[in-house]
């Protein structure tokens, strides 16, 4: 017979265990809390070219911040947006400095401007000859605007011409210095178009934005009293959120210990309760956080938030032990064998609950599953470890009389009645309306809690720049890069009808293809080949021939090449961005912009059919994405019911097996009919609370089961459990975040439905009123 | 993406340097009119290239410019409308996204022409030097992509508000006088 461990070795083995889990999670630690709700979507499938089109449209995003300056006298503001930039770029945020690429972009675009004629342009002048250019040439002499542009290197402003048509991020803000200006009813605006480094949604680097623009605000009153600051960005909303979401852990999880310790007090009423369960549950997420950095380098923000609710979980195996150990008939060192079964049994049924989330494809529900799985083990560890070496003495505390009605709730509500069956299917009965009334949601935005102010002060530098941010981008695909090119300016040229005041954005609009650029050359050409009529053209509108002598002279010494990609992107990096290679072929990244929402369908349309290009909507593709999971998650549920019910058939035959697995069937029915009657929708989040609710009611028959109706401390355990998970869980019904909300508020409903069903799992009795 | 929509703002304003210092916003002056003389002087010709017309622009039929000779050519602008009447007699209506700098360049001459030089001060430095009768107007580029453009804008004035010449000197060394004449502010 083997020597039981002793104390010290216990404690030694729990200790090193916990230690070297924490050492790992140290060394493998990248940035502690992610609030990046994007990374929590599984990696994206499909062309390779869609995922990093879609990477690259999300990192613009994610570190693009825009900083409004605005007063009534120009100068002031000046100085206080010139203030602001310096103190947000000395807190490390970067500004866009496109000065040296300028001259050097001008430079190529005049040196192969001949090459630059748009298709009408070409067209105009190929049909109409030099008579069309001296017109042309005449116009640009004449036009106010031509009065500013060299005839040396321009003649007929058509390089004019083609600058001006480049895409413009804000139509009415013009670069003015190192920023850009307008002005809008009296008042001067001044805009700093900032990146954040680092991720935008880590911890560090959205604090290092809010904390910079706090700063820059100050700079701007400091500078000139008078003026105003406004910003937005994406990591400014994640800090928000995490700033949010840390605040209700705290609160949360502060409430839920409290809540927890006043019931523990007056049901034990001994301080080794608390010791204990404190231990267990410090024990149980240190190791459950550090499972999550051991297997993600950091722990998303819903999983520490989902993780307060595992002090709820951690301590139900405590309360089976304190239960039987203070209320139960078993000698202190015979506790752990009288609850071992029970112990055991929920932890396998919990385990392979969540065991199954691994399968989800969904990294948020992996790392909760993670997170969960790990403080189980650690908190049945403690319990199994600890707790047996340490309430070694009779407990001292008598019975009192709380104790004693869990106890007479069960056997009441074992009797033989026709209440056991009337009352579960009156309550079926009223949920199924609520089933009909049921709706879904996958969108991501419902998930999250926007602060308003920040919603208010996004909508309203979007309105005053006159930018919405686009539905999604266009990923135009051809076997190289012209032909790439060419199909971009054939979709632009598609979506000019249905979008006329939209902005297009792509690299065909910096560097025509190679056809385009043939064209204008050889309209040129045209022009060229006839030099006594463009003398005569010009003589005629009473401008000197020696004009097209000038310009013939040009034309021979001029590069008769079209501009390439390489010389482009030499002179510009920037637009490299554009540019993804594949491994066969190259895809160009564009998109289209306006003062309006776009309506994603129209983009949806202009793509379909026209061959190589695809138009992604990111958020409905997150949606759909949602909207998979849920359903995989669903099954997975459904095949872990099944895999749970045969552990069930396997240890208590099938006709015990089936009246245990009734309850938690009825309590999952029940809260989806209750969410049902409030209108709250079924995503995600709501059915992982299913699978709690499911395994909650599955424990609580299991307990009850092995402990029985006719004892004392299988009620009392069942009872504490219950009530210190509507403590945990039902706490989170309270959160603002609203994916939170509606988690809390399912495993509200569903943990009340599964203790008050929980008695129908034992068969009826005539038991005898303890 | 954003850089590059920066980039082409920036290369906008690099070919076109004076829209940078101008807006959309229709300038607060009362009207202006008058005949002009245009003489563009272009490196490498023998003689300058001579044009006459009339300008003229008030809030409520906006900016008209008229070359009469040697050729016929008109510009029209009032709100976001623009138009041109080219010299074979046709009218080329502008679209919406090519007025903006239109707007601007008329917004840069009208401030210039009307004496209003606060808002000219944000983008070149200002000098006024008194004359015999009236002052002179120097204009000099702040550091920037439009000083690589234009070395100097010289407005000379018989009195504020009273324009009776300027001079755009550009770095291609294309030079620019509008000699006014008759002209009623």
């Amino acid at each position: 017979m083997s020597q039981p461990l002793s104390a010290a070795a216990r404690w030694a083995i729990w200790a090193v265990s916990l230690s070297l889990l924490c050492g790992a999670a140290w060394l493998r630690l990248d940035h502690p809390i992610n609030t990046d709700i994007l990374a929590m979507l599984p990696a994206e499938q499909g062309p390779e070219a869609l995922a990093a089109a879609t990477d690259r449209s999300r990192d613009a995003f994610v570190h693009q911040v825009l900083v409004l300056v605005r007063g009534d006298d120009g100068r002031a503001t000046r100085d206080a947006a010139l203030a602001a930039q310096h103190t947000l770029t000395a807190e490390g945020l970067r500004v866009d400095d496109t000065g040296a690429t300028v001259t050097q972009v001008l430079t190529l675009y005049k040196t192969h401007h001949f090459a630059l004629l748009d298709g009408d342009q070409a067209a105009r002048l190929s049909k109409g000859g030099a008579g069309a250019l001296a017109a042309d040439v005449a116009v640009s002499l004449a036009s106010p605007a031509g009065v500013l542009s060299s005839f040396d290197t321009d003649p007929g402003g058509y390089l004019a011409g083609f600058l001006d048509s480049l895409p413009r991020p804000y139509a009415d803000f013009l670069p003015d210095g190192p920023f850009m200006s307008a002005l809008r009813d009296g008042k001067r605006y001044f805009l700093l178009s900032m990146e954040s480094q680092g991720s935008g949604f880590a911890q560090d680097s959205a604090m290092q934005v809010t904390n910079a623009v706090h700063d820059a605000r100050a700079a701007v009153a400091q500078a000139c009293p008078g003026c105003g600051m406004q910003a937005t960005g994406a990591p400014l909303f994640a800090d928000a959120a995490r700033s949010e979401a840390q605040t209700e852990t705290l609160w949360l999880s502060a409430a839920s210990m409290l809540l927890i310790m006043v019931l523990i007090a007056y049901v034990f009423r001994s301080l080794a309760p608390h010791v204990l369960a404190a231990l267990q549950l410090v024990a149980s997420v240190l190791a459950a956080c550090a499972a999550v950095i051991i297997c993600f380098g950091s722990i998303q923000i819903l999983t520490l938030v989902f993780g307060t609710t595992l002090l709820g979980i951690a301590i139900d195996y405590a309360l089976l032990y304190f239960a039987e150990y203070w209320f139960g008939d078993a000698d202190p060192s015979c506790v752990m064998r009288a609850v071992r079964p029970g112990l055991y049994m929920g932890l396998l049924t919990g385990v392979a609950a969540f065991a199954f989330l691994l399968l989800a494809g969904f990294p948020a529900l992996l790392q909760i599953a993670v997170f969960s799985i790990a403080g189980l083990l650690e908190a049945a560890l403690v319990v199994v470890l600890i707790f047996p070496v340490t309430l070694t003495t009779p407990a001292q505390v008598a019975a009192h009389p709380a104790v004693g009605w869990p106890q007479r709730f069960i056997v009441a509500a074992c009797r033989p009645s026709r209440w056991r069956y009337l009352l579960p299917a009156l309550v079926l009965l009223i949920s199924v309306p609520g089933w009909l009334k049921l709706t879904t949601s996958d969108d991501v935005r419902d998930l999250q809690q926007l602060p308003p102010e920040l919603v208010q002060t996004d909508g309203d530098i979007r309105s005053i720049l006159g930018q919405i941010p686009p539905p999604g981008f266009f990923l135009v695909e051809g076997e190289d890069l012209d032909q790439a090119l060419s199909r971009e300016e054939a979709l632009f040229a598609r979506l000019q009808p249905d979008l006329p005041d939209a902005t297009t954005l792509g690299l065909s609009r910096f560097l025509p293809s190679q056809g385009e650029q043939a064209a204008s050359l050889a309209a040129w050409n045209r022009v060229f080949a006839e030099p006594a009529a463009l003398r005569t053209g010009l003589t005629h509108l009473g401008l000197p021939a020696e004009l097209a002598d000038h310009m013939q002279t040009s034309w021979r010494s001029a590069s008769h090449e079209p501009m390439t990609a390489q010389s482009l992107f030499t002179a510009a990096p920037d637009l490299k961005r554009f540019v993804i290679t594949e491994s066969k072929g190259v895809a160009l990244l564009s998109t289209v912009t306006g003062s309006k929402d776009i309506d994603a369908a129209v983009l949806a349309k202009a793509a379909a059919g026209m061959p190589g290009v695809i138009f992604e909507d990111p958020l409905a593709h997150i949606a759909a994405t949602f909207h998979r999971i849920r359903v995989r998650t669903t099954w997975l549920v459904v095949i872990g019911y099944l895999l749970i019910s045969m552990l069930l058939v396997w240890r208590y035959g099938r006709r015990e097996a089936a009246r245990m697995l009734y309850p938690p069937l009825l309590a999952m029915g029940v809260t989806l009919g209750a969410l049902g009657w409030l209108g709250a929708p079924v995503n995600i989040f709501v059915v992982v609370a299913l699978i709690l609710i499911l395994g909650l009611g599955r424990d609580y028959t299991v307990f009850l089961r092995e402990g029985g109706a006719s004892r004392r401390s299988p009620a009392l355990a069942v009872t504490l459990s219950a009530l210190t998970m509507l403590c945990s869980f039902g706490l989170l019904s309270l959160s603002q975040i609203p994916a939170l909300h509606t988690f809390g508020l399912a495993t509200l409903i569903g943990i009340l439905a599964s203790y008050l069903s929980a008695p129908l799992s034992l068969p009826p009795e005539r038991s005898k009123t303890p | 993406m954003t850089r590059a929509l920066m980039l082409s703002a920036a290369l906008w304003l690099g070919v076109l340097p004076a829209a940078r210092a101008a807006d959309t916003q229709a300038p607060a002056s009362a009207g202006f009119d008058s005949k002009f003389v245009q003489t563009r002087t272009l490196p490498g010709f023998s003689a300058p290239l001579l044009s006459h017309g009339v300008m003229r622009f008030d809030k409520t039929h906006g900016f008209y410019w008229e070359i009469t000779d040697p050729y016929h050519y008109v510009f029209e602008m009032n709100g976001d409308a623009a138009k041109e009447t080219l010299p074979d007699g046709s009218v080329r209506q502008l679209k919406p996204e090519q007025t903006p700098w239109l707007a601007a360049v008329q917004h840069i001459i009208v401030n210039a022409l009307s004496g209003d030089r606060s808002d000219l001060e944000r983008y070149f430095a200002v000098a006024v030097t008194p004359l015999p009768k009236g002052e002179r107007v120097d204009l000099t580029p702040k550091p920037g992509a439009m000083a690589e453009a234009i070395v100097s804008i010289e407005v000379t004035e018989s009195a504020p508000g009273h324009p009776e010449e300027i001079q755009i000197k550009e770095t291609s060394g294309d030079r620019m006088d509008i000699r006014f004449s008759s002209a009623t502010p």
